[in-house]
């Protein structure tokens, strides 16, 4: 007879698992909802709209939203909401890849500090402190200023200024672990520390990362929406940030060119934070349920 | 030694490394940006004599330890050059910008704590009432809010709409008016700004107040407190808040940094006369010298008020005063 504990439980039963006790967070499903939408608006960005957002004069300019252009179009005649459709995949490209960029520097700068200790942290959190002091909007704001705004410079700058936080959260999280049976027994089992870290100490490490991911993800779109509002995004690339800076001039004539986009901008950030909100009470027992 | 003067000697000992190493990463930015100084000021077709002149005059032909030694010491001493459009060193222009963005910064902080910690305290004394749902969906809505958009659609509901509030800048153009006209004009100008600027923080401290006053709440103390006959102002606001207070004035010091940042924002659309749009026009025309002096001078002044909410932080808790 063959006696073996399950430790590994069916994939599928993990997410059922995860979605009985996710899905007590009413906000959060109606987050995860929306952020699925959005997703899935993005990817069907070509297939739902009918004009190209970069071609001018497609209409009348600055009419109001009207059955052939819902959303309106603006000063140049192009179709707002063609705009709006493709900058979501802009949006969320740029959110998604720069958060998991600096996340996963965050977590490689945060597991060897925390781990190792001494010199090495010392080091480390030395530099992340100059990160955390300065403020993160003006730093990517004068990076992309000085080197250049081309869409994968934005991306690589909000990941550069995001990653110290990253780091500052699984840094605490490791030491917290580091002195636990666990560790002390995987290394009497002769596991080499890359082992250690990433093997043992970091699956339980993890869980304040994932939902600081996940709200890193809103930061990123909010800096990018920001950086290209203030005229140092990348032009040639749709983008809400873009819109509204173009929108600025016209507000007395033309609503409709800044109220879609920030709805939209709006709606992706909101989902990302009731997602972020929703997987907090997953992760933390809380005493919510009195 | 009085431990409050100890503190703040050591946290401004440790902070004068941290400005050091500020204004270093401002002078690495400035040289490693592609293309010459020169070039953005004479333009392309300068000949090449004119151009040897300027680099002299600027000491770009000088070693690079030189001029960081140059730079260094200029601007400890406040000078961080000249504007390039405008006939102004850039000290002054930022100086001359400086007091509206802080008043802007300081009445958004102001309005965002003070009704934050009201609604965060209502909140948390009924959890999953009315009033607790309608404050968790304010913070939601504040903290996912993009700044600049909130200041845009406030101000063509409430400005071009409704006409309640005036569509830009801080005084009425050619008013001339003096004494308490001229303070309400500002505020009548100041309130959408404000408001905008003040929602994402607004969301946050509502959210973290609630947090930490249910924590707070939930201890022995309140209990101990309740039984001694205490009525139920007394214990919220001078036994609860107290405690519950600490993780706000750290939050605080935080967002004095993020405040400055959406000030850039919120000074473009409501064409605020700040520091911030003085940023955002001497981006647009290229002012290189100004924009990186406003970077130095923001990083500077992210920094004191570090220091400061240290030094408040230890006041309030003498449990960290190590």
């Amino acid at each position: 007879m063959k006696w073996q504990a399950e430790n590994t439980t069916l994939p599928f039963r993990r997410v059922v698992r995860f979605w009985k006790r996710y899905r007590r967070n009413h906000a959060a499903v109606l987050g995860l909802f929306i952020f699925v939408a959005i997703c899935v608006v993005a990817v069907a960005a070509p297939w739902i709209t009918w004009y190209s957002p970069l071609k001018t004069d497609v209409g009348r300019p600055l009419i109001s939203p009207t059955a052939d252009h819902p959303f309106g179009t603006d000063d140049l005649g192009r179709d707002v909401y063609s705009d709006v459709i493709h900058s979501t995949r802009t949006s969320l490209s740029v959110g998604l890849v720069a958060a998991a960029v600096s996340t996963l520097i965050g977590i490689f700068v945060g597991a060897l500090s925390g781990y190792y200790g001494g010199k090495i942290d010392d080091f480390l959190m030395r530099t992340t402190e100059i990160f955390l002091t300065l403020p993160r909007f003006i730093l990517a704001l004068i990076i992309v200023y000085v080197f250049g705004t081309s869409i994968s410079n934005i991306v690589f700058t909000i990941a550069i200024v995001s990653w110290p936080s990253t780091a500052r959260l699984l840094r605490a999280e490791f030491l917290t672990n580091k002195e636990r049976e666990y560790v002390e027994a995987a290394r009497t089992l002769g596991c080499s520390p890359r082992e250690i870290m990433f093997s043992e100490i970091l699956p339980n490490a993890i869980f304040p990362v994932v939902v600081n991911s996940s709200l890193e993800v809103a930061t990123a779109i909010l800096t990018e929406a920001g950086l290209s509002f203030l005229g140092v995004g990348d032009p040639n690339v749709p983008s809400w940030g873009l819109m509204l800076n173009n929108a600025q001039s016209f507000l007395r004539i033309a609503w409709w060119m800044a109220a879609f986009p920030g709805i939209m901008l709006f709606l992706t950030c909101m989902s990302l934070n009731l997602v972020g909100d929703g997987l907090n009470d997953y992760f933390n027992p809380r005493l919510r349920e009195r | 030694m009085n431990p409050i003067v100890k503190l703040v000697a050591r946290r401004t000992m440790q902070a004068i490394p941290l400005l050091f190493v500020t204004i270093t990463i401002n002078f690495i930015i400035i040289k490693s940006a592609p293309g010459d100084p020169t070039h953005v000021l004479l333009g392309e077709t300068a000949n090449e004599e004119f151009i040897q002149a300027m680099r002299a005059k600027f000491g770009l032909d000088k070693p690079l330890y030189v001029q960081y030694i140059t730079y260094v010491s200029r601007v400890v001493q406040g000078d961080l050059g000249y504007s390039l459009l405008k006939s102004q060193s850039v000290t002054s222009l930022i100086l001359g910008r400086f007091p509206a963005t802080v008043l802007l910064v300081s009445t958004s902080m102001f309005i965002a704590i003070l009704l934050g910690i009201l609604l965060g305290v209502a909140a948390s004394k009924r959890p999953y009432s009315l009033i607790d749902n309608l404050a968790s969906g304010i913070s939601v809505f504040g903290v996912s809010t993009p700044t600049f958009w909130f200041g845009q659609m406030l101000l063509i509901v409430f400005a071009i709409y409704l006409g309640l509030f005036p569509v830009a800048g801080m005084t009425t153009a050619k008013a001339e008016l003096t004494g308490l006209e001229y303070l309400l004009d500002v505020v009548h100008h100041l309130a959408l700004p404000a408001s905008a600027l003040a929602a994402f923080h607004l969301g946050f401290v509502t959210r973290l107040t609630r947090a930490s006053m249910l924590e707070v709440l939930g201890q022995d103390f309140i209990v101990t407190a309740y039984s001694k006959g205490l009525n139920d102002r007394t214990v919220t606001y001078k036994h609860a808040l107290r405690n519950a207070l600490l993780p706000v004035t750290t939050y605080t010091g935080v967002s004095f940094a993020m405040l400055f940042a959406g000030a850039v924002l919120i000074e473009t659309v409501f064409s605020w006369p700040g520091m911030g749009r003085l940023l955002y026009d001497s981006l647009r025309m290229r002012d290189y010298p100004v924009v990186l002096g406003i970077f130095v001078f923001i990083s500077l002044i992210v920094t004191i008020s570090n220091i400061l909410v240290d030094v408040i932080y230890g006041v309030l808790d003498p449990r960290i005063r190590t």
